[in-house]
């Protein structure tokens, strides 16, 4: 439905929608607006806009294809449902999709744990943290301070945080990965938390 | 520590995803009624979303969006069905509930699209000889340029006619089919001729089974017919209006 081939005219939003400035971001406030009352032109353009990087959210996290069309055929269907809930005030749009997305990931994956296989080159994405050219979840200034924040946690920290936010690890994984007891896991979490909140506040 | 350094933490680990399942579905069972834990996640999801700025975006695959319109759809039909309607035809009425929100969606999508819409309709649920004809009107709001399109199944067969459609200068109308088979995207079964002619074996190529679940549209276009290879004429809007031997009794 979005090949290029069919409709050069119809994704004018594929990118400014996910683009840095203001004007993209409220490009997918008033989609999700005209979506609460129902409008389905304005739900296939969020889609368009919006799904790749929901795809690509959740894929990480599942790292089955069939399984992540799942989430996010759930998660769209929420956003038919619930889009009059998005406060533009509270959350930026893109940021309350993915946060959409990425906890119903998060959830069918510890409720069928056994369906991902533990891919060996995890640890190698989550090094990659480099800003992206365009599709950008929030503005440059907002990453570059998290991520200026989350590397001034201690190494394992850094890893512990990126794999659980990223690839949805459990504690238990992190456990074992590190090898660590679950509660030293657990309180290394906390202070890694903490710590990033203290450093993000002006 | 305190207990709202123990909620902010929880919060926490529920955004960041670490959270044990057992806590995690209390938690989302109550943020729905507790506007102020609410505000926490939102906050909590906040800090932690520059994190997936280095996620690159990986396209759907083309049938994904299908399946969402669908769900919404059978959702949409649940809550909105016509009763008076269903007992008077329930199969076509059923049917065309269907086809109508398939074609909401498709010149949703192609939003330049302008469609007179149709459905095809069966006669009979049932295959019976007269099964295999379908007729179907086209209606434009109330100017009514109108056409009735007729296929025969057995031979693909089809009769275009006008019924109060006029020619327009420098314009043709052109019949379109959109048939989950071949996507979303309507296909160009032909541009209706100066004399409401339109070649009548334009459907020979496709399977009876296709052309049974498949709707047709007829827009507006440039003379020719449309340069992009999907409907482009003006916005105008139609209504499905079923029509034929047996169907057609006790509808009003």
């Amino acid at each position: 439905m979005y090949s290029d081939s069919h409709q050069p005219d119809a994704s004018p939003g594929a990118t400014d929608y996910l683009s840095t400035d203001q004007e993209g971001s409220s490009g997918i406030t008033r989609l999700l607006h005209r979506v609460a009352q129902q409008d389905r032109k304005a739900f296939a353009e969020l889609y368009e806009a919006t799904a790749p990087k929901l795809m690509a959210t959740v894929l990480r996290i599942l790292k089955d294809r069939s399984w992540a069309d799942d989430v996010i055929h759930d998660t769209y269907i929420k956003v038919w449902q619930k889009a009059d809930q998005f406060d533009a005030e509270r959350s930026s749009p893109i940021t309350w999709l993915a946060a959409i997305a990425r906890h119903g990931a998060i959830d069918e994956l510890r409720r069928h744990p056994a369906r991902r296989e533990t891919a060996s080159n995890e640890l190698d994405n989550i090094a990659d943290h480099a800003p992206a050219a365009h599709e950008e979840i929030s503005d440059q200034q907002t990453v570059k301070h998290l991520n200026h924040c989350i590397d001034q946690l201690e190494k394992d920290r850094q890893d512990m945080v990126r794999l659980a936010y990223l690839n949805g690890w459990s504690r238990d994984q992190l456990a074992m990965h590190f090898d660590q007891p679950i509660n030293t896991v657990k309180t290394w979490l906390h202070r890694a938390l903490k710590q990033i909140k203290r450093c993000l506040e002006p | 520590m305190s207990e709202r350094d123990d909620l902010d933490m929880m919060v926490a680990e529920f955004v960041l995803g670490t959270l044990p399942q057992v806590e995690r579905d209390a938690l989302q069972a109550r943020r729905a009624r507790e506007p102020e834990l609410e505000a926490l996640i939102q906050q909590w999801e906040a800090r932690l979303a520059g994190m997936l700025d280095g996620v690159e975006p990986i396209a759907p695959g083309p049938e994904l969006f299908s399946r969402i319109q669908r769900t919404i759809d059978q959702q949409t039909d649940q809550q909105h069905a016509v009763p008076e309607a269903r007992s008077a035809a329930p199969d076509n009425v059923v049917s065309l509930r269907k086809q109508l929100t398939r074609w909401r969606w498709s010149t949703a999508v192609a939003s330049a699209a302008a469609l007179v819409l149709v459905a095809v309709l069966a006669t009979q649920p049932e295959p019976e000889p007269q099964a295999q004809s379908f007729v179907a009107v086209f209606q434009h709001n109330d100017e009514q340029p109108a056409f009735l399109l007729t296929v025969d199944l057995t031979s693909r067969q089809l009769n275009i006619q006008p019924v109060t459609a006029e020619p327009q200068q420098d314009k043709s109308y052109q019949l379109w089919m959109v048939a989950e088979e071949y996507g979303p995207n309507p296909r160009s079964v032909g541009v209706i001729g100066d004399n409401f002619t339109l070649d009548q074996a334009a459907l020979r190529d496709y399977d009876p089974e296709t052309l049974r679940g498949a709707t047709f549209g007829i827009s507006l276009e440039p003379k020719g017919g449309s340069p992009t290879g999907q409907p482009t004429g003006p916005a105008i809007h139609g209504f499905l209006y079923p029509t034929s031997a047996d169907q057609g009794k006790g509808r009003n």
